[in-house]
């Protein structure tokens, strides 16, 4: 009796431990951050984080390159020799990062690039926004906004950087052919204080001023406070970035009349690494759309633009 | 002529021969008149404020010979403070006022006790204490900008007032003509220029940078004094980072990054000595107007930035030759 009941005993544990075994494999993702010191990138990593917690079989390890080329190369090759079975990166420069990454490539590591490209194409997916198209966004919705004319101050991200650049030359083509004109322009270099320093130059040179195009939010908020310590109204404030704690917390108080998002393709990153997990083809390049968030449907979580 | 030629021979006429000569400058350069207006120069004084504030602490710390470089990441620290503490804790200003200080303060003890009583150079042991507030800051605030939006257990952000003790503090009096920031850094010239100049520590300090063993043998307790130099510049460290949080309306974790510089630059335009033992709080004052009063002149006439670096260094090292000359 005693001996069947034993019998019965290692038979029942054996087939729990048989169930308890997990159906599938989990799968360890290395995250190379390049610096953490933006809002922007660690809303990227929150964004991964919050994608990959959905599902349990991934476990992602994340590593912060404190915006040092050679830190983050190192970060690669610690990847690799550990053998993760995914790397997504998000680079801080293309040339140093490109053959690090191929050797990760090459080893077998199917690597997703986020946000800044990389050299050649030995990787699996490129995904990013395009901040020409935001920008274009962005002044087309400004000539709307202003019925086609009007004065527009445009403090400008830092100008030696891509996204500094495009996001002028977006705005530029988006309010070409319109009689809106640019009659202030000034580095802010990303920065609240400078852009509120250069925006109250603008107020003391210009009596009328329609509009503020903020290449970021916090440019954007700076240049409020300036024209509110000034007692100036009717002048209406455009950001870019929509990061919940910054621009889209803005326009729910009233202070931007509209931000446009600078999607950190977090999200996107974990579905695509689902899909190449489960061996499905991606494409090598994805673009991210913007969203535009306005008075009218911040509350509903914006608008989805092409 | 005689007399003109006698007020430039002290560094005091020089530092005001390059004020009048920005000023002239704004005043050709007036971007149609812009230059003139009341708002401009209140706009100006306000924005000069901040760094003033550290050029007083900078003053005290470079005439008994040491540097601080520390000052733009205590800024920060003291920021998030402010701001983690009046806006998410919901502090009162006379808990919250007192707590910043009393953080710049330690930065500066600091530095100081590492200065003086472990004979570490100033460079060496300002320049940690400088990558430690600024890690500090980062700590406190998460790495993100402590504003009034808070986080929800579930990611979503609910919005806060801005505390009464930041309107206060970014509000203009007298019409609106006078910023209180810059009433602030009157304040804090003020202090600083009763301390150096009418106090037996101020004296102490200028034989320390004189000479700091031949102030050891005649008595001057070298230690403490040093340490207060430093305590002191952590403290308007500290005022400065209340200020610039109170005029952002956040506390940002990444401000204040390369104020020291400037803090630098406006002693040294000033005419007070790198080496130590010479100078004063009028010359930094002066050199403060002198920055300020440039940076604004770029500024309005809409001068890309490239012009404005290239601008800025050569009109640095000229008011800094002439202030060199003088001194034979």
């Amino acid at each position: 009796m005693r001996a069947k009941l034993f019998a019965l005993l290692v038979f029942i544990s054996l087939a729990v431990a048989g169930f308890a075994q997990p159906a599938k494999r989990t799968y360890t993702i290395g995250m190379s951050q390049c610096n953490l010191g933006e809002p922007w990138r660690v809303q990227m990593n929150a964004d991964i984080r919050a994608a990959a917690a959905q599902h349990p079989e991934l476990k992602v390890v994340f590593n912060d390159a404190q915006n040092d080329t050679l830190k983050q190369r190192a970060q690669v090759e610690e990847f690799v020799s550990a053998k993760v079975d995914l790397l997504i990166i998000s680079p801080k420069e293309a040339q140093p990062l490109t053959e690090p990454v191929a050797r990760a490539f090459e080893a077998g590591i199917p690597v997703i690039v986020l946000d800044r490209a990389i050299l050649g194409d030995k990787y699996t997916c490129f995904i990013g926004a395009d901040n020409k198209k935001i920008g274009k966004a962005a002044g087309q919705w400004i000539a709307k906004k202003l019925g086609g004319k009007g004065k527009v101050v445009e403090l400008k991200g830092l100008m030696t950087s891509i996204p500094g650049q495009d996001r002028h030359t977006g705005f530029r083509e988006g309010i070409a052919g319109t009689d809106i004109q640019v009659i202030f322009e000034a580095d802010m270099k990303w920065l609240e204080p400078d852009a509120r320093k250069e925006m109250e130059s603008a107020l003391s040179r210009f009596d009328h001023i329609d509009l503020v195009y903020g290449h970021n939010d916090p440019g954007a908020h700076g240049a409020y406070l300036a024209a509110k310590a000034a007692g100036r109204d009717g002048i209406a404030f455009v950001g870019i970035d929509a990061l919940p704690q910054e621009g889209i917390a803005y326009v729910q108080q009233g202070i931007l009349d509209a931000t446009f998002r600078y999607t950190t393709g977090g999200a996107e990153a974990i579905d695509t690494a689902l899909k190449i997990f489960k061996g499905e083809t991606v494409p090598k390049k994805i673009v991210l759309g913007t969203r535009l968030f306005d008075k009218s449907n911040v509350a509903t979580g914006g608008e989805a633009l092409p | 002529m005689k007399s003109f030629k006698s007020a430039l021979s002290s560094p005091a006429g020089r530092a005001f021969l390059a004020l009048v000569l920005v000023l002239a400058a704004g005043a050709i350069f007036n971007a149609d008149h812009a230059f003139f207006k009341i708002g401009t120069q209140r706009d100006t004084l306000r924005q000069a404020s901040v760094y003033g504030m550290l050029a007083c602490g900078m003053t005290l710390v470079i005439v008994s010979g040491g540097i601080d470089l520390a000052v733009g990441s205590i800024v920060a620290l003291a920021a998030v403070c402010a701001a983690k503490m009046a806006i998410h804790w919901n502090w009162p200003w006379w808990q919250v006022v007192p707590a910043c200080l009393g953080v710049g303060a330690l930065c500066g003890l600091v530095s100081g006790w590492v200065t003086a009583s472990l004979r570490v150079q100033p460079f060496i042991a300002t320049l940690s204490m400088m990558v430690l507030a600024r890690g500090l800051a980062k700590y406190a605030s998460g790495g993100m900008k402590v504003s009034t939006a808070l986080p929800n257990a579930d990611g979503s952000y609910r919005y806060v007032e801005i505390p009464a003790l930041f309107h206060g503090i970014d509000h203009s009096i007298f019409g609106g003509n006078l910023s209180v920031v810059t009433l602030i850094f009157l304040v804090c010239v003020a202090l600083a220029w009763l301390a150096l100049a009418r106090h037996r520590w101020g004296r102490y300090l200028y034989a320390i940078g004189g000479n700091e063993e031949a102030a050891r043998l005649s008595g001057v307790p070298v230690v403490g004094a040093k340490i207060c130099a430093y305590i002191a510049s952590g403290l308007f460290a500290a005022v400065a980072g209340l200020c610039q949080a109170a005029q952002e309306q956040q506390g940002d974790p990444e401000a204040g990054a390369g104020y020291e510089l400037t803090a630098i630059a406006m002693v040294v335009i000033g005419g007070t000595s790198l080496m130590g033992g010479r100078g004063g709080i009028g010359l930094t004052l002066l050199g403060v107007l002198t920055i300020g009063y440039l940076d604004k002149i770029l500024s309005i006439n809409a001068v890309p930035e490239a012009g404005r670096l290239v601008l800025t260094g050569i009109i640095i090292v000229a008011a800094v030759l002439t202030q060199r000359r003088g001194r034979t």
